[in-house]
Parts: C-alpha cells; structure tokens; sequence
C-alpha cells in the first residue's frame, strides 16, 4: 500500500532520478513531470496527494505552476529552489505553496516535510470548535465550508488548518512557534515568514477589511489571537 | 534647402556694377529718344508712355537712384527733342510745362513705387531664407547622434546653412569648443568661455557671440563671424542649438541608463543561472548519499558517505560564499531594511546556531532601551552568525564568547568579543580583505576566507562600518555599527 502518491516536478533528471529512488525506497508512488506544463497537465490526470515543485524551471516557472494549479486544485505543494532569501520564500507561499524547501537538502528533511505536508494537522476535529458564526462569517469545521457576508469561500488545507487552530484557542493570543508546529508539525518553529503570508491570505478571505482585521489579530512579538465576536 | 545666404569673398564687382547702371540708365532713355526722334516718326504721348515704361523698367530692375536719374534725364530729353521749341530747353507754352511737370513727378513717384515693392520682396526673400535656413537647422538637429558629435555637427551645419564664414560652439558642460571654418581672432577660445548674459553682436566687424542657454541653465557660447543674418535669427539659431545639445545629451543619458539597467538584468540573469546550475548536481549527491545515509549500512560505507555528505555540503557553501561575494562586488545586494530590536536579532541567532556553540558560555549585554536598528533581519544574522563562527573557531572551547551592543551618535554598535589568542596587528588590517586567512590558522582551522569579508559587505551595504581590535594572548573584538531606525516603529 503507498504512502501516498508524489508528483516530483523538475527539469533536472538526474534530481528526478534521486527523488524516484529515494522515495519510492519510502513507499511512495513517484510520478514525474519536466516542466510547468507538463506538471498541470499531470495533476489533472492523476491527482498526485503531493506536488514537489521546483522553482527554476524553463518555460512556466515553479511560481506560476503553483498560482495556475491553485486554481483549480488543493493538492499540498512544497517548492524546491536554490534560492533561500526571505523574498522567495514568502513568494512561494503567496503563490499558493504549502512549504518551501532549498536545495540541495538532506533526504531525511524533505520526507519530514513531506509527511507534515500529507499530515493534516493535528488537532482533531472532534476536540476543537464544530462551528463559528457572527453577522457576516460563517465557519463550519466539520464540512469545511466558509461563508465570508453568506458567499462561499475555498480555503487551501493548510489555511483551513491554520484557522482551526486559532479559532480552537479563541481569546488567547497563540505564540509564532506553537502555531507553526500545530500546522505544519514539530519539525516547525523558526519559519515565521511562513506565518506572515498564511495569516496575510486568510485575512483577504474572511476579513471584511482586511488592513484593520477584527478576526485575527497580531499580538506584537508573540504570535497572533483570534477574537470571538 | 540649402545655398542661403553666401558670403561675399575677395574682391567685390558690386560698386563697378553701380557706376555702370548709373551711366546706363541715362543711356538708354537716350536711346530711345534718339529712335523716336530719328528712326520713327510718333506723337509726343507716345514718346511720353514709351519713356515712362523704361523708366519703370529701370526702378524695377535696378532701383530707386537709376530710375530718377533716368527720369531727369527723360524730362531734359523729351524737352529739347519734344516740346517746342524742338532743339532747345525752353518751354514756350504753359501747357507744356504742365506735361513736362506731371511726366516728372509720375516718373520719379513711380519709380519710388516700384523700387519699395522691389526692397519688400526683396525683403520677403531674405526672410524666407533666413526661416528656410532655420528650418533646415532644426530638421539637422534630429539626426545628431551623441552629445559631443552633435556639438560638433551643429556647428559645421551653422555654417553651411546660415552661410557665415566661421561658427564655435564652446560647451559649458563638456569644456570643449567646437569649430567649423577658418580661425578668427574675433570668436578666441577666451571670448566664448567668458560667461553671458546677452549677445555680443558686432555688425561693422562682422561678429556675433550668443549665449547658448535653455530654461535658465547656460550650455555655452555660440561664436559666428562673416555675414551675420538678423538679431532675430542668431537669436533663433541660439535657441535651437541649444534645443540640440540638450536632445543629444537626453538621448545620450538614456541610452547610458539603458545600457547600465541591460547590464544588470544580465548580471542577474547570470548569477541566477549561476547559483542553479552548481547546485543542481549537489542537489543531487546530496538528495543521493543522504537517502543511503538513512538506511542501515556498515561502519566503513557509513564513514565514506559521511565524507561525501560533508564534502558535499562544504561545496555547497562555497558555492553560496562565491555567489555571495559576487553579489556584494556587483552591488547586487538587494537588502529589505526594517526596523529591528537587536535583542531579537541577537537572541534568534544565538538560537539558530545553538548546535555548533556545542554548550559555549555566550554572555549578552545590551545597553537599556537600545533603539531599533534599519537593517535586513536575514543579512543582519549572517554577519552575526560569521562573527561567532569565527570567535568559536579561534578561541579555546571551554572560554566564553560575549556579545554587546550599545547607542550612540545615531549608531548602534554590536560587538563579538572572544579570549583568543588575539590577532596581530599587521593581519588586523587585511583580515576583512577577501581570501585572507591567518598565516598561524591557515592549515588548522578551515574555512575559505571568505566570511569576513561578506560580513563587511553587508555591513557596508547598510552604511555601516566594521572593524577589529585585538591583543595578542589577550583576544579579540570585532564590532560593527549600524544606522539607528528614524521612523515610526512599527511591532
């Protein structure tokens, strides 16, 4: 049985012939893709559980892959890149990616990213919040649905989860590091970039401005609170 | 277009020209009384219209004081062949006088008429010129190239379109004249540096001096000698050069900015495409020996893909060390400066870095309500980081490492101190110079030589300094300052 099924997308082959050794050596099903294109294409046809994406690529880039399948697709995707500055970073994950990892990097922290990118987080739907409602948001964490003013708005997997979490500890300002190991796994913490664009996305979708938010607010150098109305 | 207006040179036929005309207007109405009294027998009004037309021939073709000679001479003519009477200059009948008298006055206004119709169009035609020529200048001004070429050619184009003999152009801007014609005493080097601010026309020397000027700002001076066209015109000429040389040199800094952003994006491009294609192949040893690491495997297979996982990384940050450097070199530093507590810099990097302290004593002391720093919070890391790598490197494991910070004068000053064995004074002053090591740690310690000198870089791209000071057996301070955050401070 697979441990889940990865699209490794990367104009290299010798990087793509590393990553279909290694992985499939870890149970997982490995399909390729050379480019962007290519990539889209292959996501459509066989709903990969994980895209690994590199961002270097002739033709369509990394970046614009990620923000085209996010339209169409949930998929977790963790972008692969030589570049390690904050700005590439936060780019990634504005265009849509869950994770960001640079190369060259060890095998052993791309499966732990890749088993936080297949996990969803770990806070149990049962133990936290089944739903939230004020006059113009509606949150229902069982179904998964968000109405922002009565109109249905998707969130990615790692959004939702992000918004679980807050909302699961209402009132109480939740520290960077807590939020990022609660979303992404233990393996997390020193990635507040990471918290900077999700909270950024989430405020754009349920915030009804989202320059003065009166959901999610920051606690300046601890964390972020989500306040109950 | 052009011809315009050519000057005259050497030795003019103009005053011989004049002289003859003046003879040979009484000459011909002479002619023509003698036919008409010899040759063809008319009546006296034919004589009359017929000597009119010549003499408006005259003024037309030739001018105002041919014409009225002509006339005197008509009148005397027309009396003594003419009038009875015939064969003397007397007039007997009073109606006579009155032909005579209103002939004079017809033929004299007439010729008047005619030679001021004659100066308008002449007028007409210099004027035309004068803007033909003009416009032939602006048209030459659009095809110039660089600044300089462009001086260079208005001036040749000054003269052969205004037809003076001698044009210079001296260029504030590029401290440079220009010239195209014989050289003239009358526009020296010395009287076009000299600073304006009107024209300095001479018509009887034949020479002008114009200041070149646009929107207030002067470019230079404009020198013309030989046949000088109206005020108006040198004016206008003035103006269009100047029109020019600003054209050429818009044109110039534009192509300059363009050529320098073109190189840029390639020395990006290339850094880029740089950077992705060392790392590509590690990216793949490393994935590779990594993913055998990972499994059980024998102590001597195990030894030997260490090896190759540290040599892979040590390249790796060779590499990004390379890259770094060329990036600082190129001032291709791209730094998004904020405003940051240095506690908070400090604190992270200390806990980033915790597995390679390996348990060493580091004493933080900072200065009470030290204000925010403007810097890249990642680069301002690195240059920690660096200092600490080195502190640890170059002093014994179990001594301890202190890191201050303080204000003062609009700067903070960070502060890496060791008890080392001390650096002395002679490596003090190339330690930060790139590839450097120190001649004692050179085999023992590894490293690339590299790291401080990046560090001085970063410091340096934020308008900082760096610098060391040391005592042999006693350790060593490397401290760098940093400019303090001015605005609003934003959590």
């Amino acid at each position: 049985m697979s441990a889940g099924r990865i699209l490794v997308v990367d104009d290299d082959p010798q990087i793509r012939r590393v990553m279909r050794a290694t992985l499939v050596g870890h149970k997982y099903e490995v399909i390729e893709a050379r480019n962007g294109e290519d990539a889209l294409t292959r996501i459509s046809a066989e709903m990969p559980d994980l895209v690994l994406l590199d961002m270097n690529m002739p033709g369509m880039g990394g970046l614009e892959t990620c923000q085209n399948l996010r339209s169409g697709s949930d998929v977790p995707v963790i972008i692969v890149s030589v570049r390690n500055s904050e700005k590439d970073k936060v780019a990634a994950l504005d265009a849509g990616a869950d994770d960001y990892i640079t190369k060259p990097f060890g095998m052993e922290e791309l499966l732990a990213r890749i088993r936080a990118a297949l996990r969803r987080a770990p806070t149990s739907p049962e133990s936290g919040p089944h739903s939230v409602a004020t006059t113009d948001l509606e949150i229902d964490f069982d179904t998964r649905r968000i109405r922002v003013k009565g109109k249905e708005t998707r969130l990615t997997p790692k959004e939702f989860d992000l918004l679980r979490y807050l909302v699961s500890q209402a009132g109480k300002p939740v520290p960077h590091r807590e939020l990022l190991q609660a979303v992404w796994g233990p393996d997390y913490g020193d990635e507040p970039e990471y918290l900077r664009v999700f909270i950024n996305q989430l405020r754009k979708k349920i915030e009804p401005n989202p320059a003065k938010p009166k959901y999610i607010l920051t606690e300046p150098w601890v964390g972020y609170r989500f306040a109950a109305t | 277009m052009e011809g315009g207006l050519q000057p005259a040179r050497g030795f003019s036929l103009a005053p011989v020209r004049r002289a003859l005309r003046l003879v040979a207007a009484p000459a011909i109405v002479a002619l023509v009384v003698v036919f008409y009294f010899r040759v063809a027998s008319v009546n006296n009004t034919t004589v009359a219209l017929t000597l009119l037309l010549v003499i408006f021939g005259i003024s037309t073709w030739w001018g105002l004081l041919e014409a009225t000679i002509a006339s005197f001479a008509a009148v005397l003519g027309f009396n003594y062949y003419f009038l009875p009477p015939i064969g003397t200059f007397e007039v007997h009948d009073p109606q006579n006088w009155v032909a005579l008298t209103a002939f004079l006055i017809t033929s004299v206004m007439a010729s008047q008429l005619s030679a001021r119709a004659k100066r308008r169009t002449l007028e007409a035609v210099e004027r035309r010129r004068e803007v033909e020529g003009l416009y032939a200048l602006s048209q030459s001004l659009l095809l110039s190239g660089s600044a300089r070429t462009a001086s260079q050619d208005l001036v040749s184009r000054v003269v052969s379109i205004l037809g003076v003999s001698t044009a210079a152009f001296n260029s504030r801007l590029a401290h440079e004249t220009f010239r195209w014609g014989p050289d003239d005493p009358l526009i020296s080097d010395e009287q076009l540096q000299t600073d304006r601010d009107e024209a300095l026309i001479d018509r009887s020397r034949g020479f002008a001096i114009v200041p070149v000027r646009l929107g207030g700002q002067a470019l230079g001076n404009l020198g013309l000698t030989g046949p000088l066209p109206s005020d108006e015109v040198l004016n206008a000429v003035a103006y269009l050069v100047a029109i020019g040389i600003e054209r050429a040199r818009t044109l110039e800094e534009a192509a300059r900015a363009e050529a320098a952003r073109q190189s840029e994006v390639l020395k990006s491009a290339l850094l880029d495409a740089l950077a992705h294609d060392f790392k590509t192949p590690l990216t793949s040893v490393k994935a590779a020996v990594t993913s055998l690491l990972s499994q059980p495997r024998p102590d001597q297979d195990r030894e030997l893909m260490t090896i190759i996982n540290e040599e892979a990384d040590r390249l790796n940050r060779l590499v990004a060390e390379v890259l770094e450097m060329v990036r600082i070199e190129a001032g291709k530093l791209h730094l998004d400066k904020r405003p940051h507590d240095v506690g908070e810099i400090v604190g992270a990097t200390l806990a980033e870095m915790k597995p390679v302290l390996h348990g060493r004593s580091v004493e933080v002391r900072l200065q009470d309500a030290l204000p925010a720093a403007e810097v890249d919070f990642d680069f301002l890391q690195q240059v920690l980081k660096q200092l600490l790598d080195n502190a640890l490197k170059y002093s014994p494991p179990e001594s301890p490492l202190t890191i201050s910070a303080r204000a003062g004068d609009g700067r903070i000053v960070i502060s890496v101190a060791d008890r080392g064995s001390g650096i002395d004074e002679q490596e003090q002053m190339r330690i930060f110079d790139k590839f450097f090591r120190a001649r004692e740690h050179r085999f023992r310690v590894p490293g690339t030589g590299m790291g401080l000198a990046i560090a001085k870089g970063i410091v340096e791209a934020h308008g900082g300094k760096i610098w060391v000071t040391s005592e042999p057996g006693q350790g060593s301070v490397f401290s760098f300052s940093l400019p303090v955050y001015r605005g609003e401070m934003v959590p």
